[in-house]
């Protein structure tokens, strides 16, 4: 077995494999959180449900993130604040706005969109591969991040890292052919979605679910923040 | 076939002293080859950028050197390597290879036909056996007992295994006879195979291309000829000198990916000004052939500097890599909406099942805690 072949494996047989198994996992996930039973509220609403939700979304994501001294999480460990935002705005801008990845998106979704110039997803992945690194070492260091981390987080963390390290070589074509590159970043890419469903990667959908529900309550009681 | 030399047979065609040494200068930068180690000296004996020590020792190799015998051999192929060759760049290499170094059958160029020719083959192949060069152009059908292509009642396998025995090394010209190329295109109905997935007991050289760059293939070629070893090969058997990089590597439109200005259509503002094609399906970064170097007819051009991305044919299976126009990055054949809606269904079922396993279960120990609490409190 060749690179090349290996490369078509990856890219093929078992990326639809991951892809598949990601989808069924991440509904099961869903399904069974939806599932856990609702206990009935019976208060009448005094504010805006959906206003509640956007409140929530705005705060949560587009302004309070971006405004360091509202945060406590800043205050009280800046390390996680800021590798942990670095790490967060790399992947997305890499995901979602490098080239390769949005041709995977059009090949999947059915259209694409404009994206980012190489060099400043570069830059930005290249941060959040010094972020991940920087977390690690803090986890080890921090007593109470060692204590309640196990092997599962590790795991987390190396499954998310060679993928975004993959690609960053294979962006600059370091030390190893394209196609070898290629092939372990598609590898590595492949685990990853296996993965997400088994483990606490999945946040990546149930941080949109908690903060609609939560956004949900606080609105009906009129209690936004 | 005479036992001359090569040279005694180039100066018998009138060819002088002079033109026989610019030859083989020519020769020794078609084979990319120096002589190692490369030491600070060197360039004294450079001339025209082509080393002087080389050129004399391939004169050597021509002046003591017989004449060798090629066989070609076309199976599923187009002529499209031949048809390429002998529209090369430089007509005196390939005078030099087809002509002087003697091809001694070839199914397009031979001017006789039929039964002749193939006595003739045969007669080679007996006299020069375990010496002469084997050319193979075209994949080889192995379904249905080799039915799909037979040549004077016999089938491309037989021919191919019966040439290939005596054989001194093969060497196969484009994708198809290298990999199979468009005849193993999925469903590949004709079983078509490259030379070297049915000889194993043979040194088997691949110029894998569409067609096979003219350049690449004489300069494999005549290193064989003149120093009668094979260059170095990487591991799919591809001349390192020539497959070495990627045509991604060495593309004039490299600069624009790593700025990332790429053309989005093929009539784009981008595309009029020569930018990346990678968006349009450019499969150069996984494509080692020398394209971007050598170019084609007198490094005139080659696909991605006319404007059309590279199609990946120096490699295997590159008519099942994912659509020409497709983005490398894509996956080869994603799910469809079937397969996604099963998954999702899949999920959604064993997640509803489970919960109502996890919901009758948890109604079974509240049953049973009450129970024993009221029997506590009885007891109490």
């Amino acid at each position: 077995m060749n690179w090349n072949e290996i490369l078509e494996f990856s890219r093929g047989a078992l990326f639809n494999v991951a892809l598949i198994f990601f989808v069924a996992g991440m509904v099961y996930r869903l399904v069974r959180v939806l599932l856990l039973g609702w206990s009935r509220d019976r208060a009448p609403a005094a504010g805006s449900k959906v206003g509640g939700v956007a409140k929530s979304f705005l705060k949560g994501i587009l302004i309070w993130p971006f405004i360091p001294w509202v945060k406590r999480t800043f205050s009280k460990n800046p390390i996680i604040y800021l590798a942990g935002g670095l790490f967060h705005l790399g992947l997305f801008a890499a995901i979602f706005l490098g080239t390769p990845h949005m041709l995977v998106w059009k090949s999947l979704l059915g259209f694409g969109w404009r994206t980012l110039p190489v060099p400043i997803v570069d830059w930005l992945s290249a941060g959040a591969i010094l972020a991940m690194i920087v977390l690690l070492i803090n986890r080890r260091i921090n007593p109470v991040l060692k204590l309640i981390s196990g092997p599962a987080e590790y795991l987390s963390w190396l499954v998310v890292f060679l993928p975004m390290v993959s690609g960053y070589m294979m962006t600059h074509h370091m030390f190893f052919r394209y196609e070898v590159l290629f092939s372990l970043h598609m590898i590595a890419v492949d685990v990853l979605l296996i993965w997400i469903p088994l483990s606490r990667i999945s946040h990546f959908m149930f941080y949109f679910f908690s903060r609609t529900i939560h956004g949900l309550e606080f609105g009906k009681r009129a209690v936004t923040p | 076939m005479s036992e001359k030399t090569i040279y005694q047979h180039l100066q018998e065609q009138g060819v002088s002293r002079r033109d026989f040494l610019k030859l083989c200068g020519m020769l020794v930068g078609a084979m990319g080859i120096s002589v190692p180690p490369l030491e600070s000296a060197d360039f004294l004996f450079q001339s025209d950028g082509v080393d002087q020590r080389m050129v004399q020792r391939v004169a050597k190799a021509l002046e003591s050197k017989t004449r060798a015998p090629v066989i070609w051999l076309e199976f599923q192929d187009c002529a499209g390597c031949t048809e390429a060759l002998t529209r090369s760049q430089s007509p005196t290499l390939i005078d030099l290879v087809l002509n002087s170094i003697s091809v001694e059958y070839h199914e397009t160029l031979t001017a006789a036909a039929g039964f002749q020719t193939e006595a003739n083959k045969e007669a080679i192949m007996q006299a020069y056996h375990g010496q002469y060069v084997l050319v193979v152009e075209g994949s080889i059908p192995t379904a249905a007992g080799g039915a799909y292509c037979t040549i004077g009642g016999r089938s491309a396998v037989d021919l191919l295994e019966e040439a290939a025995e005596g054989a001194a090394a093969i060497i196969a010209t484009g994708n198809c006879s290298a990999f199979g190329g468009l005849p193993k295109a999925a469903p590949n109905p004709t079983g078509a195979k490259g030379v070297w997935e049915i000889i194993k007991d043979k040194p088997v050289v691949n110029i894998p291309g569409c067609p096979a760059i003219p350049e690449v293939f004489t300069g494999t070629l005549a290193h064989f000829l003149i120093f009668g070893n094979l260059p170095e090969l990487d591991d799919l058997n591809r001349p390192m000198t020539f497959y070495g990089k990627t045509v991604h590597d060495r593309c004039l439109r490299r600069p624009f990916y790593d700025a990332g200005k790429f053309a989005m259509s093929f009539d784009d503002q981008g595309a009029k000004e020569g930018w990346c094609l990678y968006k349009l399906g450019c499969k150069g970064p996984t494509t080692y052939n020398a394209c971007a170097s050598i170019k084609w007819d007198a490094g005139l051009s080659f696909p991605v500097q006319s404007g059309h991305p590279c199609l990946g044919c120096s490699e295997p299976d590159f008519w099942d890599g994912g659509g020409f126009y497709q983005g490398q990055s894509a996956p080869l054949n994603p799910p469809g909406m079937v397969s996604v809606g099963t998954a999702v269904g899949a999920g959604a079922v064993i997640g509803a099942v489970m919960a109502a396993n996890n919901a009758s279960q948890k109604k079974r120990a509240t049953a049973a805690g009450n129970e024993t609490y009221r029997e506590d409190k009885k007891e109490a």
